[in-house]
């Protein structure tokens, strides 16, 4: 506030917004009254907030390719991940069911022991995205083969290059993988998002597009699946 | 002296703490009124995101993170009525994130991210919405923050404070310059900031 001013633009804006105790409102009210220019400023500080909620009243949706169950159908996607998240934390493991040698094969897996793990690749950080297939990697490698394990990874657009034929350098490790099995996934929307800027992408033959990353991960959390983000 | 905020005030916010209550004292559980309010939020949640962003893809993209934290944490949530205020600062943190993610180092108050505005912004319809938008988008973020939380959320300055993990001062002090950024951009005021007042009100000595 400078000396010629009767009253601050934060006194102003607590006034316009609700804040301010009943004796002070009083005073702003009777300043307004009394000084034209007092009155305009508090005109301008409400115009202004009432410009702000105008602009953002309707706002553009988000394209969204994959939304074939309507609207909805990801928060109710996640929400029964979180109930399954829960019901995790609660009991400390899960059953699921697999097919093994043909058969339906009952497992309980304890959560930090899991047979199911989905790895999210957000970073193209080669630390990382080593550290992701060095995960996977190590899993279908098991202790003593007892068990068959089933790995997915899957990146999203911060870690999309790991997928992208002309960036990734980890084109080898993923076809060994592949062929243990692990299935590789590439966020779908961030795939239409580079195209949609004029980007061309080409992916190693392994990657899956059926998906987007929230998605697939939604899915296999919904399964009982292990998360975890790289 | 800022108020504490008056229960006849009536604001989405409040609206949706109230409605909140209620269907506590109904007793419906915990967990299946944290799913309702989660998806009854999701529109405020994109507005929002888009209001910080003024990307739709990148809005949604928030949204969906915010969502998934929430659930994946909403055992922290101790407080169902402060629900609403906790959705919100999990976005404002996946907006920090995704701006660490990218190496764009916040700054405080400092930090400034003028948005591409492209031409396809302004093939909506409504003219007087872009030119506030533009302006809005060309705020630093941590003032476009503080505006959009208190103008279009009609969050408290203490709540503000708490989803933002900042000062009410600072609320203030941001709210302020915020506003006064805008009001330049968008109303008419002279060159040197000052107050054009109308001829028939204008006082001479």
């Amino acid at each position: 506030m400078t000396k010629d001013e009767l009253i601050s633009d934060e006194q102003l804006n607590a006034f316009t917004d609700g804040e301010l105790e009943a004796d002070e409102e009083n005073r702003v009210f009777t300043l307004s009254e009394e000084n034209a220019e007092v009155d305009v400023r508090l005109c301008q500080h409400r115009k202004v907030k009432e410009l702000v909620q105008h602009a953002y009243r309707d706002v553009p949706k988000p394209r969204r390719h994959d939304n074939k169950g309507g609207p909805g159908k990801n928060l109710l996607s996640l929400a029964a991940a979180a109930v399954l998240l829960l019901a995790v934390g609660l009991v400390g493991g899960w059953t699921v069911s697999r097919s093994l040698d043909g058969g339906s094969v009952p497992l309980v897996a304890a959560a930090t022991n899991p047979d199911t793990l989905l790895l999210h690749v957000a970073s193209s950080d080669p630390m990382r995205m080593q550290q992701a297939l060095d995960r996977a990697e190590a899993l279908m490698a098991g202790p003593d083969g007892a068990t068959s394990p089933r790995v997915e990874i899957v990146a999203n657009e911060g870690g999309l290059n790991l997928l992208r034929s002309d960036m990734t350098p980890y084109a080898r490790q993923i076809r060994r993988l592949a062929e243990q099995d692990v299935l590789f996934f590439a966020c779908s929307k961030a795939i239409e998002r580079l195209e949609e800027q004029g980007v061309s992408v080409q992916l190693v033959p392994e990657a899956n597009t059926n998906y987007s990353a929230l998605d697939r991960v939604v899915h296999r959390m919904q399964q009982g699946w292990t998360y975890e983000k790289i | 002296m800022l108020a504490r905020r008056r229960l006849d005030t009536v604001d989405s916010t409040d609206k949706s703490q109230r409605g909140v209550t209620m269907r506590v004292l109904a007793g419906i559980s915990q967990k299946r009124l944290f799913k309702t309010i989660l998806a009854n939020s999701r529109d405020r949640l994109y507005r929002m995101a888009f209001s910080w962003t003024h990307d739709p893809a990148l809005a949604d993209d928030l949204v969906q993170q915010t969502c998934y934290q929430a659930l994946r944490k909403q055992r922290h949530l101790r407080d169902i009525d402060a629900a609403d205020a906790w959705l919100f600062r999990i976005l404002a943190n996946c907006l920090a994130d995704h701006h660490r993610a990218r190496r764009e180092v916040l700054s405080g108050e400092e930090f400034v991210i003028v948005e591409k505005w492209t031409p396809e912004h302004a093939t909506q319809e409504d003219q007087v919405a872009q030119r506030v938008r533009k302006a809005v988008s060309a705020l630093p973020l941590a003032h476009r923050q503080v505006v959009t939380l208190v103008d279009l959320e009609g969050f408290s300055y203490a709540a503000v404070a708490d989803i933002l993990d900042i000062p009410v001062g600072t609320v203030m002090s941001r709210l302020s310059r915020g506003r006064r950024a805008l009001r330049d951009h968008l109303l008419d005021v002279n060159a040197r900031g000052e107050v054009n007042l109308p001829a028939k009100v204008r006082r001479i000595k």
